[in-house]
């Protein structure tokens, strides 16, 4: 199977950002002082930084400024941005290492992101920055270590964590909560272990806040499952539902994502291993209704794996679109948007919540030089135009889209 | 309450007042841009025997518009000829088993379909945009409007963008007279190709086309060489334009077609049960109903598609397709005329006002 498969999606364009076409899950529109719409795209691993895109015509991306990473043991893997002021996020690949933490960049000459500060979260069993969320301009809400978190186990290291940088030249952490059992010294007992190989840490992964609900924090928590926090007092988050559905399922909760208009949640896993090994990784819509309860009632439809699972690389769910509470993103609270590594980029219309209905599929033909011989849609993001916009994780670059249905 | 008004009830779990529909819950789901939706389209070719379909189909294949174009063929005999005439020119092409599409197969066409989108999902075969069914000769279309009609059917898959009726300007006018097949085929089209012009003098042509006129409002294009714009196959029909305003066509061989249009607004349950009465008295010889609807509980016009007992599900759209914002409906009916049709809908609206 080498052609692309589009069902209702219209290509615009595919930039393969000049060979370094592997991009994470940190993707954000500027409007620049000069009017042009700048995507700003987060590397999944070194040597790259961050690449900046010209998407003012969708038709016809244009690169703009790219950086690269001090050290080649860091990702930057997540960024955001608000006005222009960026914010990107560090993670080493072992504890203990340097930088890490988030950079905060004025970008307000997009060829020319200029730092105002870092943050250090670096410590002897940190690993930094996993994934940041930044949308009002005041709290970068975030899953990283800290200097002084001594995890009960090495690989709990990264916890939910608040940090106020209104004046971003100086950011000051306000809260931070962790899942009770998983910091040396809780009263509560370590959490039981996913089996090893699955075993892929109870620690936040997405951290969504949103203005319709300013006192909750919606995590992925990984292998701990969603995660809903009481955030009205952001010095002490609290605890007010959990799902954790794993076992039987193999964990790693990534996003959930509110649809507050029709009290429901859009929860989705990330697929962590190669053809198949962790199937099924899923999209999930949980009744919302009772916060305190959250119960699932149905999951996205996919193909079967047998369709997949040969073709290379991963196969399932990973980034949902998040209705970021920006001006420049779209907003819906009836369509989901997820990324299934070489199942693509994937459309579903939640109208009847208890049957989501695929509307749209987008399977770009495998890139050249792929490493898994695969596409690997790894991350989208949607404008206020409707234009789609996702990534592969290793060559591939950007795609641009129109929705068709 | 009756089985027929039963069946064209029509709920849906997003209506306002489902658990998780919010605020702005439409009475269909979700409002969509076109008649439909995300489903994807198809389009069938019937016709009389030899009156050009292939060819038809041929030339739309071979066009940059009919890329991406998997073939269906219905054929009614031993040896599939038109079959193999098509397979060169489509990247997937299936007959199905040899009989005809109206009765024995349309189980096939659903099983055909269905596998086709299996195979689709899984990459199996080139991603396809839409389906032509070239249908048999001699099958009835009502069948197949059904087929397309319920989600027990196929109707969550794939939506029917047109059925095309094709008419032979040789033989056509006779088969009109003296096949009701080929009379049903050419009331029930949504367009209409006149083809072989190029064999008939021009006033058989014409008067032709003024008998398909009195059978069926419709649009008629003739083909040039066996072949038309590939828009005239492929477009959704926005039925029916406002500018067309009829009255009783035809009243032709015991087949009635005539519009309706109202003016004001129609309230959801008052033509819901209209519909239900027509369908409980008369199910069988409502042949179709189609049209676009002005709901008083709705935003966007709703399109509305019956054949005879079965209604398929109502789609709001986003918007109206042109400035006129009337409900129009045109009815292809058995032995019933316009006006009992018209004083049912005035009098439900009389009581429905209060």
């Amino acid at each position: 199977m080498a052609g692309t498969a589009i069902s209702n999606f219209k290509q615009l364009a595919h930039h393969e950002l000049d060979g370094f076409g592997g991009i994470g899950e940190g993707m954000s529109i500027q409007i620049a002082k000069d009017g042009r719409r700048i995507l700003w795209l987060a590397h999944e691993s070194a040597p790259k930084n961050f690449t900046a895109v010209d998407v003012s015509d969708p038709r016809a991306p244009k690169l703009v400024a790219r950086a690269d990473l001090p050290q080649s043991h860091m990702r930057s893997n997540s960024l955001e941005t608000v006005g222009d002021i960026m914010a990107v996020a560090y993670q080493t690949t072992r504890p203990g290492l340097q930088p890490a933490g988030f950079e905060l960049f004025d970008i307000s000459v997009p060829e020319n992101p200029r730092s105002i500060t870092f943050f250090d979260c670096s410590g002897p069993h940190s690993r930094g920055v996993h994934q940041l969320w930044f949308a009002d301009g005041q709290y970068i809400h975030m899953s990283s270590g800290a200097p002084d978190f001594v995890p009960s186990h090495p690989k709990d290291d990264q916890f939910y964590r608040i940090i106020d940088v209104k004046n971003p030249s100086k950011p000051v952490e306000v809260g931070r909560w962790w899942l009770p059992g998983t910091k040396e010294g809780d009263s509560e007992s370590p959490p039981v272990r996913h089996p090893e190989g699955a075993d892929t840490g109870f620690r936040p992964h997405n951290t969504n806040v949103y203005p319709e609900r300013p006192d909750r924090a919606y995590l992925g928590y990984i292998d701990g499952g969603l995660i809903i926090l009481d955030i009205a007092d952001m010095a002490h988050p609290k605890m007010v539902a959990r799902w954790d559905y794993h076992p039987p399922y193999h964990g790693f909760t990534h996003t959930v994502v509110p649809f507050f208009d029709r009290n429901l949640l859009i929860v989705s896993d990330e697929c962590v291993r190669m053809e198949g090994g962790d199937w099924p990784k899923l999209v999930w819509i949980v009744d919302g209704r009772y916060e305190a309860n959250p119960v699932p009632i149905s999951t996205c439809p996919l193909p079967p794996l047998e369709a997949f699972q040969r073709r290379g690389g991963r196969y399932g769910a990973h980034n949902l679109y998040e209705n970021l509470p920006k001006p420049n993103a779209w907003k819906s609270d009836h369509i989901v948007l997820g990324t299934f590594f070489n199942g693509g980029l994937r459309a579903y219309d939640t109208s009847n919540p208890y049957q989501p209905q695929e509307v749209g599929y987008f399977v770009p033909a495998p890139p050249e030089r792929a490493p898994t011989g695969s596409i690997q849609i790894n991350d989208v993001f949607v404008d206020e135009r409707a234009v789609v916009y996702t990534v592969d994780r290793h060559v591939g670059g950007l795609y641009t889209l129109e929705m068709d249905f | 309450m009756s089985e027929g008004s039963t069946r064209l009830r029509w709920t849906s779990d997003a209506a306002p007042g489902a658990p998780f529909a919010g605020q702005d819950a439409p009475l269909f789901g979700r409002r969509q841009k076109r008649p439909r939706g995300p489903r994807l389209p198809v389009v069938a070719v019937t016709g009389f025997l030899g009156s050009g379909k292939t060819t038809l189909i041929r030339g739309l294949l071979g066009k940059p518009e009919g890329a991406g174009t998997a073939v269906v063929v219905n054929e009614y005999g031993e040896i599939g000829i038109d079959h193999a005439l098509l397979r060169s020119s489509s990247d997937v092409t299936v007959l199905l088993g040899n009989g005809c599409l109206c009765c024995n197969v349309r189980s096939d066409l659903e099983e055909t379909l269905r596998g086709l989108f299996a195979d689709r999902v899984r990459g199996a075969v080139p991603s396809f945009e839409r389906v032509v069914i070239e249908t048999s000769g001699l099958a009835d279309p009502g069948p197949v409007l059904q087929t397309f009609a319920t989600d027990r059917g196929l109707g969550r898959e794939f939506h029917l963008q047109a059925l095309i009726g094709v008419v032979d300007a040789v033989n056509g006018a006779g088969n009109l007279e003296r096949m009701s097949e080929a009379r049903k085929q050419a009331a029930l089209a949504d367009r209409i190709v006149v083809t072989k012009t190029d064999l008939a003098d021009t006033r058989a042509t014409e008067s032709l086309v003024a008998r398909i006129g009195a059978l069926n409002p419709a649009p008629v294009a003739i083909a040039r060489n066996g072949e038309i714009a590939p828009s005239f196959l492929l477009d959704e029909p926005l039925a029916p334009r406002g500018s067309f305003e009829i009255g009783e066509v035809a009243h032709t061989h015991g087949l009635n077609s005539f519009s309706l249009i109202f003016d004001e607004p129609l309230s959801w349950p008052g033509f819901e049960q209209t519909m239900a009465v027509l369908a409980a008295l008369r199910g069988p010889d409502l042949l179709r109903v189609k049209g676009l609807v002005a709901l008083a509980e709705c935003r966007g016009p709703v399109v509305v598609h019956f054949v005879q007992h079965v209604a398929h599900p109502p789609v709001e759209l986003e918007d109206w397709p042109d400035n006129d914002r009337r409900s129009r409906l045109v009815f292809v009916t058995r032995g019933l005329p316009r006006e009992p049709v018209a004083q049912l809908f005035a009098s439900v609206a009389a009581v429905t006002r209060g």
